[in-house]
């Protein structure tokens, strides 16, 4: 039953008891007067037998058992009232836990979010799963027809493929887009459905049928100014007609931040098992299935169709591979990093927990008496430590409501910062996905928050409770409720709390400060290039227009001649990964090498064109580069970097010496190495790995990044590298940039400086809050020591003395919490080493910066109430006494 | 009370009368109270202050329902009835009662003998 339906319930049954003894009243004078009284006598010598209407009321009351709910109310009003008469307690106490609570609501959120969430507006993302083969990316349509057809674990499954368009209209219009191009079942997997129009059919995937487009709600908005008319009209999709069908809803973004749909139509190059370029599959679990179960038969599926298959589909790195959302989109590095940030925040929300905890006990001591008269008149234990419980929860509930309210403040501010700081194309590795995170409180934070508001009431309620319900009643009474500090381990409590509060900020001290020296190294890290003026773009040549690798290099060819004659420029290159951008790994082997069979190491292979080092400023260390000679009829080549050399063949001449990489089971030829690179940085990390170029020259790409180098700011370039496209491929649109280097690696380093900013604030909130802590402990005492300071100063102490005294006594929690905050932070931090760069998380430097500034705190903490102890009147003090 | 010729009942004994009584048919408070005076012959008189409770007690209980009708008189009151809790517990009360009352009057039996 509600609170307020109670209440109700309450009061119609006082007015039946009310009209029962009514009743009984009227009958009783009924039966007098019919007995011979006169009215008037009769209704006096009822209302005498009758006595007191009202007890007989409140024991009826009684008899129901519904006392209970009357003395909750009466604790509320108590503890209301507490609060009331101690406005700037209890305004100190909802200050702090509105910032502890606010802080883990917001980081929980954002964490929820980025870690458990999804796309947005997916129909019970947890359900989601998402399959792509061992290789980490990218899978074939007729395995994906095959999967589906066999797969009992799934509800549905869908395949997803994003594409570059030019979208324009009959005017001539022409703009550069992106499309996902999806199987028609896709939306009704995901539980959304068009607002407008009509939702994709398998029609509209048959070779043949007229091109069908769902358009964003974003660029419907932008495009078309919401116009309901456009659906059944016509737009131009790479310059060929296209019907536009329906709009998605608002916010609905899948898989990135696209602008349309269209139908995945089943052409034949598509149909072949050995195109592996579609990106992922994404399945609905069935009903009791678990994703194990998926696993499992996904992987039995994988190596039936290995069986059948074995030209296409055999080896473990085709295996399907069945994905979180968090696993397939969000790197290990990014959730460290969120996870720890839960930690910070936890580790604050448990120092506001330890202030309060002392700050009622410190209050406690005052109400020892009022407890103890409480207690004499039969207030039971319980019903102490309920009532105590009451006011403490009463408390960190208000601390949850204004939390919300900052909460929701924060979130908003996080996402600005996020999407300014470009943190979702970071966490997802890539630059398909921009800001497609929602950072909105569902559900589960909101639940989360209410556990967080209530259980910190409980937590720091419970030692006061404990302490005030075990009172000795009379001792107290006896001395006016001052005796009662004094007794056994509970003396040691606060100052307990104090060492575990500084620990706790000690160690978040440490690790933001880790954090920040590894954002302010990387823009000095030594990548092994130079990033000043570079100019990076990504062309992915279409399959239709550009089906021969003939033809594929010489696209790049032209394009890299044309770069290199523009004014200002010196070199032109390509690869087929910029620098510090990702790589895919290969299994390898040495010739001569590695005979015992085991599993093959893997390492990075990169495609690489002529002049790629000399671009980057990187000259090579020994041998020569790739050259017009590597042709694709010569013997293959390849350029090792100095980690590999010196992994591999350590001390020894690697030109010369030959290896092969492997693709699924199928080995390429051996490749024979040519030259020594420096190392370059690659995969987001500034250590150095072992890298393979092999020469582009002998395995054409369709997609490449290309890079030039100037001697003027390369900004300046940009228009001169679009008409160089323009002038190969007037229909060719860049995929990529182009964008100076420097610029992309800077805004890419800012999420790591937002983290690191995000660490600080926790860190420094922590650290003021535990000097708060502090000097709360420090200043009771020294209120509760006067008389006896009085004492010392009567009988010689002089202030100096007096200050030792307590700075000594007021000093020892913060340096235990010192020494238990260095040797827990090392274990601690290691938690953040995926996210540091060229800094160990055990850094010299951070430890000291994070123990100057404990120590700092610590002393002004101590320092008010040395002063206030200095200054007191030894007459005054005694006289007290 | 001024009456010194009416008895105190014995603690928990009056749950067992008005239970008795409502076995009798149901009935409103005030009858009650006056079926017990009538049937003791006026030794017992019951307290509103003590009837009451234990009739709000025992419904809350369960043993009894209480349902607002009319009396003969036209008048609104609330009637209470037996349920089959009700009926059991009246039957193991009694019982009980006659196993305590024998037994207390075995004890004082005995006490009298060993007076004379």
């Amino acid at each position: 039953m509600t609170w307020v339906g109670r209440l109700i319930r309450r009061n119609q049954l006082e007015k039946q008891v009310d009209a029962e003894l009514q009743f009984d009243y009227e009958q009783r004078i009924e039966d007098r007067m019919r007995a011979g009284m006169s009215e008037a006598e009769a209704r006096r010598t009822v209302r005498l037998e009758f006595g007191d209407l009202e007890l007989v009321k409140e024991e009826c009351r009684d008899a129901r058992g519904l006392q209970a709910l009357d003395s909750l109310l009466q604790d509320v009003c108590y503890a209301l009232r507490g609060m009331r008469r101690a406005p700037g307690f209890t305004a100190v106490a909802v200050a702090m836990l509105a910032v502890g609570i606010g802080i883990n609501a917001t980081v929980f959120t954002v964490t929820n979010s980025v870690l458990f969430g999804g796309f947005p507006l997916f129909e019970r993302n947890d359900r989601i799963v998402y399959i792509t083969s061992g290789t980490g990316c990218c899978v074939s349509w007729a395995d994906y027809q095959d999967w589906k057809s066999q797969a009992k674990s799934f509800k549905d499954m869908a395949l997803v493929h994003g594409v570059p368009v030019v979208l324009g209209d009959r005017d001539g219009f022409r703009e550069s887009r992106d499309a996902t191009l999806v199987t028609s079942n896709t939306f009704r997997l995901t539980g959304q459905r068009p607002i407008l129009g009509r939702d994709f059919t398998p029609a509209d995937e048959m070779p043949g049928a007229t091109p069908a487009a769902i358009l964003s709600y974003a660029y419907w908005e932008r495009r078309y100014a919401k116009d309901p008319n456009v659906v059944g009209s016509t737009m131009w999709v790479n310059d060929v007609p296209a019907a536009v069908i329906g709009v998605m809803p608002r916010g609905f973004t899948f898989p990135q931040n696209q602008d349309l749909w269209m139908p995945l139509v089943a052409s034949p190059e598509l149909r072949k098992r050995s195109n592996r370029d579609t990106w992922f599959v994404f399945a609905r679990l069935a009903d009791g299935a678990t994703i194990a179960n998926a696993r499992a038969e996904m992987e039995t599926i994988g190596r039936r169709l290995g069986k059948a298959y074995p030209l296409t589909n055999q080896g473990r790195n085709l295996l399907p591979h069945v994905v979180t959302f968090q696993d397939f989109f969000i790197g290990s590095s990014a959730a460290s990093i969120y996870r720890a940030m839960l930690g910070a925040v936890g580790f604050v929300l448990l120092i506001v927990c330890a202030n309060l905890a002392n700050l009622l006990l410190a209050r406690a001591m005052g109400r020892a008496h009022e407890i103890s008269v409480r207690m004499a008149l039969g207030a039971g234990r319980w019903r102490i430590i309920r009532q105590l419980l009451i006011e403490s929860t009463m408390l960190s509930g208000l601390g949850g409501i204004l939390g919300w309210g900052i909460a929701r403040w924060a979130i908003r501010a996080y996402a600005v910062v996020a999407n300014g700081a470009g943190l979702s194309d970071q966490i997802f590795g890539g630059r398909w996905f921009d800001n497609v995170l929602d950072y909105s409180m569902d559900y589960r934070a909101f639940a989360y928050l209410a556990v967080i508001s209530i259980g910190t009431g409980l937590i720091f309620g419970l030692a006061p409770a404990h302490r005030l319900s075990r009172l000795d009643v009379s001792a107290t009474l006896k001395d006016g409720g001052r005796g009662t500090h004094g007794s056994g381990r509970a003396r040691y409590l606060p100052g307990v709390l104090v060492i575990g509060e500084m620990a706790l900020a000690f160690v978040l001290l440490a690790g933001a400060g880790v954090m920040i020296r590894s954002f302010l190294k990387i823009d000095t890290a030594n990548l092994g290039f130079k990033t000043e003026n570079l100019l990076t773009a990504r062309i992915a040549l279409p399959a239709r227009a550009y089906p021969r690798p003939e033809a594929q290099a010489e696209f790049f060819d032209r394009l890299t001649t044309q770069l290199k004659a523009l004014p200002g420029v010196d070199g032109a290159a390509i690869c087929d990964s910029a620098p510090t951008a990702n790589t895919s790994n290969l299994p390898y082997e040495l010739d001569g090498g590695s005979a015992a069979g085991g599993s093959r190491p893997a390492v990075a292979v990169l495609t690489a064109g002529q002049g790629w080092f000399r671009t980057l400023g990187a000259a090579l260390i020994a041998g020569r580069d790739f050259n017009e000679g590597d042709s694709a009829a010569a013997a293959p080549s390849a350029i090792v970097n100095q980690r590999f050399a010196n992994a591999n063949w350590p001390g020894e001449n690697p030109i010369g010496k030959r290896l092969r990489v492997f693709s699924g089971d199928t080995a390429s030829r051996w490749l024979n190495v040519v030259g020594v690179a420096p190392n370059i940085a690659q995969n987001g990390r500034t250590e150095f790995e072992p890298l393979v170029y092999v020469s582009y020259r002998q395995g054409p790409l369709r997609g490449m990044w290309v890079v030039t180098h100037s001697r003027i700011p390369p900004d300046r370039l940009i228009t001169d590298f679009r008409r160089a496209v323009r002038s190969i491929d007037a229909s060719l649109t860049i995929a990529v940039g182009p964008v100076s280097l420097a610029e992309d690696l800077a805004r890419s380093y800012q999420y790591k400086g937002v983290s690191g900013a995000l660490f600080l604030v926790f860190a420094v909130i922590a650290l003021l809050l535990a000097s708060i802590g502090l000097y709360a402990v420090v200043a009771h005492s020294v209120n509760r020591r006067t008389p006896e300071i009085g004492v010392r100063m009567a009988i010689g102490a002089t202030a100096g003395d007096i200050r030792k005294l307590i700075f000594r006594r007021g000093m020892l929690p913060p340096a235990i919490g010192l020494a238990i905050g260095l040797a827990a932070c090392i274990p601690v931090n290691r938690v953040l080493k995926s996210a540091l760069v060229q800094v160990s998380s055990a850094d010299p430097v951070s430890l000291a910066a994070a123990s100057a500034a404990l120590v700092f705190v610590a002393i002004l903490g101590c320092v008010i109430p040395a002063r206030r102890a200095m200054r007191v009147n030894p007459v005054a003090a005694l006289r007290q006494e | 009370m001024p009456a010194s010729s009416k008895s105190d009942l014995p603690q928990g004994t009056l749950d067992l009368l008005v239970l008795r009584v409502v076995a009798l048919g149901p009935n409103h408070g005030y009858a009650i109270g006056q079926r017990i005076q009538q049937i003791s012959r006026d030794v017992l008189q019951v307290h509103q202050g003590s009837l009451y409770p234990a009739l709000h007690r025992l419904e809350n209980r369960g043993l009894l329902v209480g349902e607002w009708k009319e009396t003969e008189t036209g008048r609104n009151a609330k009637f209470y009835r037996l349920t089959a809790q009700g009926k059991k517990s009246l039957r193991d009360e009694t019982e009980n009662w006659a196993r305590l009352t024998g037994a207390i009057g075995l004890i004082l039996g005995t006490d009298a003998g060993l007076a004379e």
